[in-house]
């Protein structure tokens, strides 16, 4: 496995073929880099180099206690790409999608193209929120995506490594109170991202109407409406992955 | 590096699960080339990265397990087995 230290942070990183580069974010707390590599990154990479992380307190990363805001995470991204001296695309789900988004806004200049899968906003209306952890483990468990609702249902192992997961980042770190005081973006920040932005997202998705929004916002955005809630990678995979692919061009 | 026969890929594959998982694996007894990756040794999906990484460190790139498995359903991956994977890497080796 590969590594890569970030802001004082040891990531486990992963890569994906060869060509222009694409790097991947995940989702927060059932998101690993597995998001992405068992999903759109293999298609991806038959024409592009994808980069593949876990999130700070994510897979194989390190779980520091602090460093949740999309801020910090910003910064963490920088330093993962800080080998790239040419602009490169991004690709985000969810708070990744946030991330990747306050890193287009911040460097602006390093972002060659854009996509957004079911960024929430404001970002506190995450999917993933605290309801979640207030609601118990068997509600915990009968809000994730299906394929993993079903595999985790009748298990014993990945129900106990999953749920020890969560608590840990619930309990042991800011990452929820770093949600709710996470700020919303402005529409007229927004209105100066001029890469080419795709914003994907699911018909069933309670995110759905940010995705309007951002659309309405970004200069050059189009939106995606693809069959599927917030886990959209998993629900629509082949189509996801096929629009993510044209958006990037070869 | 060849491993020419299904005892032998077993053999590697076995190997390189309990790098990736641990000695946590031998407690769920012998692994066979009916056992399943989700339902009998309940990996989990970070874990078949980690998987898919040792695969490739081992095989090189003519074993390409994400491309593989990238064509199949999640039902699917969550339902394959080790005798699965012994059988790709033969043809593929």
């Amino acid at each position: 496995m590969a590594f890569a230290h970030a802001n004082q942070i040891r990531f486990h990183t992963a890569e994906l073929g060869a060509g222009p580069t694409v790097v991947m974010a995940h989702g927060l707390l059932v998101g690993s880099l597995a998001s992405w590599y068992f999903t759109a990154a293999p298609v991806l990479a038959r024409t592009h180099r994808v980069r593949l992380y876990d999130l700070r307190g994510h897979g194989k990363s390190d779980r520091p206690t602090t460093g949740y805001d999309t801020a910090t995470m910003v910064d963490d991204l920088a330093g993962l790409t800080a080998d790239l001296t040419a602009p490169f695309d991004l690709v985000g789900h969810s708070y990744g999608a946030l991330v990747a988004l306050g890193f287009a806004l911040r460097f602006p200049a390093r972002v060659r193209r854009l996509v957004v899968v079911e960024a929430p906003l404001p970002p506190g209306q995450v999917a993933e929120g605290d309801a979640w952890f207030a609601a118990g483990p068997d509600h915990l468990v009968a809000a994730l995506p299906a394929p993993l609702r079903d595999a985790v249902a009748g298990g014993r192992r990945q129900a106990a490594r999953l749920l020890a997961n969560l608590r840990a980042l619930a309990e042991d770190t800011t990452l929820l109170a770093d949600l709710r005081a996470e700020p919303d973006l402005a529409d007229d920040a927004l209105g100066q991202l001029a890469a080419p932005t795709l914003c994907a997202y699911g018909d069933r998705s309670s995110c759905l109407p940010a995705g309007r929004r951002l659309a309405a916002a970004l200069p050059a955005a189009r939106l995606v409406v693809l069959p599927g809630g917030h886990y959209l990678h998993l629900d629509a995979k082949d189509a996801l992955a096929a629009a993510i692919a044209e958006h990037l061009g070869g | 590096m060849t491993d020419a026969t299904t005892p032998e890929i077993l053999a590697t594959v076995e190997r390189l699960l309990i790098e990736v998982v641990g000695d946590e694996l031998t407690l769920t007894g012998p692994i066979t080339l009916a056992t399943s990756f989700g339902g009998d040794l309940e990996l989990e999906s970070i874990e078949f990265v980690a998987l898919a990484e040792q695969l490739h460190a081992h095989y090189g790139a003519r074993v390409d397990f994400v491309q593989w498995i990238s064509t199949k359903e999640l039902d699917q991956i969550i339902a394959l087995t080790v005798g699965d994977l012994v059988a790709f890497i033969a043809a593929a080796t």
